[in-house]
């Protein structure tokens, strides 16, 4: 939306009080999310987001190839992580000084660079996981012949959006290497600390607990990108953390991660 | 004893070794490890493939692009970042993220899209040192991917013309100037008193748009106002490139 508009609605949005039936749509946990929609909703989730109930099926919308995690307020939808944390109206991070608040930046967008782009990768450009799992959930709410024309569509953006950024050309394993330095930057930012940024858990901690859990749970073709995420314990601690303060207190209980 | 390390790469102007950003946070970083590159510097009688440029040459290996090319000078022990602990690589590698997320696209849009400063600066730039028929494509076509890469990585729905995509990534690309600026302060460098991996990215850069005389200017008009980043490439200008800049 052009710039007036998008200001108008953050002022909006920032005055009115968050509404009771605040919905977050995302895809069917068991059969149709991927990846990286999953990464971004349990994100959502963590972020203090009071959200009445989740939904899989926008009524009323047909077609959404391009659904990721929308919520639905009382009057319009909002997509995407970073558009949802503006219309809280406040922000976790507002404790955090000048020179903090641009390492968390700088650090969010390490891991949408990074980790995102890797689990992108591996859903849609990796031979092997697209013809198992990939094709069949992404198409699976459609019917013949839409989930294959949908699913290949989809596919073939990605690969697009790889080449123009330079990750066309890498392999499978020079992924696996970038995902282990993106891991081994975040551990050694992380240390001992409980969160990334002192006692209280920031946006970043969202991110990265949405997509590190997301990893570790999600069963794929091969292990090794959760082999990757799992030789660093503070991290795998981190997620446990989080997940038994957040999800098992508020009764959302999903399973816990499997850390064999 | 090293093999020689010849660096094949776009030229300078405006006071600057290299107009192009990748070569440049390959000169820079060259240039604080210490490592000896022979610089070629592209013209139009330049046989090679122009489309991975920053290239670098041993006697065994080639290698493109600014990443892998700082990986394998570091692996040759020509390595600026030694003295950084682990937090501090920790976060050069979330700060380069940044830049490429948030700067880049305005930096690709200012050099490449923009219509004036395209054809007005860019093009003929490029074109010159390129030999014909090629300087009458090559160009259009560094254009094109780079508006391609612009709308793909930051035209998400509902942005997908790209006039509304202009004013989020000019936005990000401030933002992103701004936090850099809170981050350097008052310190010569990024990290202490010596240059590092970082400090030629943020160099590589914020320079070309530093100086390139363009003219639509709103994002240079911006980072002239953030006066501790002009000083910081000025510094690392006068300090590490003075020799060569009678190349310009």
């Amino acid at each position: 939306m052009s710039l007036v508009a998008e200001a108008l609605v953050s002022q909006i949005a920032a005055t009115e009080p968050w509404p009771e039936n605040a919905t977050l749509y995302q895809q069917l946990k068991g059969e149709q999310i991927l990846l990286s929609d999953n990464a971004a909703s349990l994100a959502v989730q963590l972020s203090d987001v009071d959200v009445s109930k989740t939904e899989s099926d926008i009524p009323g919308v047909v077609f959404r190839p391009f659904c990721k995690c929308v919520i639905c307020l009382s009057k319009w939808f909002v997509g995407q992580m970073q558009n949802i944390c503006l219309h809280l109206g406040h922000s976790l991070s507002d404790g955090l000084d000048e020179v903090q608040k641009a390492e968390m930046k700088a650090y969010m967008e390490l891991v949408n660079n990074m980790l995102l782009t890797a689990e992108l990768y591996l859903q849609w450009c990796d031979e092997a996981t697209v013809g198992e799992i990939t094709h069949a959930r992404y198409g699976s709410p459609y019917p013949w012949p839409l989930n294959h024309i949908l699913a290949y569509q989809k596919q073939w953006e990605v690969k697009r959006k790889m080449k123009a950024i330079g990750w066309g050309n890498k392999t499978l394993d020079q992924v696996l290497e970038d995902v282990d330095q993106c891991c081994q930057a975040l551990s050694q930012r992380l240390g001992t600390q409980p969160y990334f940024f002192n006692k209280q858990p920031t946006e970043l901690d969202a991110l990265v607990f949405g997509h590190l859990y997301t990893i570790l749970t999600t069963q794929l073709t091969n292990d090794e990108l959760s082999e990757k995420v799992k030789n660093y314990s503070n991290l795998l601690a981190f997620c446990r953390r989080i997940e038994q303060h957040f999800f098992e207190d508020r009764g959302k209980g999903s399973s816990s991660i499997r850390l064999s | 004893m090293a093999a020689p390390l010849e660096l094949s790469c776009w030229g300078g102007g405006w006071g600057l070794p290299s107009i192009h950003s990748e070569s440049l946070v390959v000169m820079a970083y060259a240039k604080f490890s210490g490592a000896p590159l022979k610089v070629n510097v592209i013209d139009n009688t330049w046989r090679g493939s122009r489309g991975d440029v920053p290239i670098l040459t041993t006697e065994d290996n080639i290698v493109s692009q600014p990443a892998k090319i700082l990986n394998f000078l570091r692996k040759q022990k020509y390595n600026a970042d030694y003295e950084l602990s682990a937090k501090q690589g920790a976060d050069t590698l979330a700060y380069i993220a940044l830049l490429e997320e948030k700067l880049l696209p305005a930096v690709l849009h200012t050099f490449w899209v923009e219509s004036e400063n395209y054809f007005s600066v860019t093009k003929p730039w490029f074109a010159s040192r390129i030999p014909f028929p090629l300087s009458l494509i090559l160009p259009g076509r560094m254009s094109k991917g780079a508006l391609t890469r612009i709308l793909l990585t930051r035209g998400q729905p509902p942005l997908y013309h790209l006039r509304e995509v202009e004013a989020q990534i000019y936005r990000d690309a401030k933002e992103c100037l701004n936090l850099l600026s809170n981050r350097l302060g008052t310190s010569q460098f990024f990290f202490g008193d010596t240059p590092s991996t970082l400090d030629a990215y943020v160099f590589g850069f914020l320079a070309p748009l530093y100086k390139v005389r363009f003219p639509k200017v709103q994002l240079q008009e911006h980072l002239k106002q953030l006066s501790n980043l002009c000083r910081f490439c000025d510094d690392i200008l006068n300090s590490y490139f003075r020799l060569t800049l009678g190349d310009g």
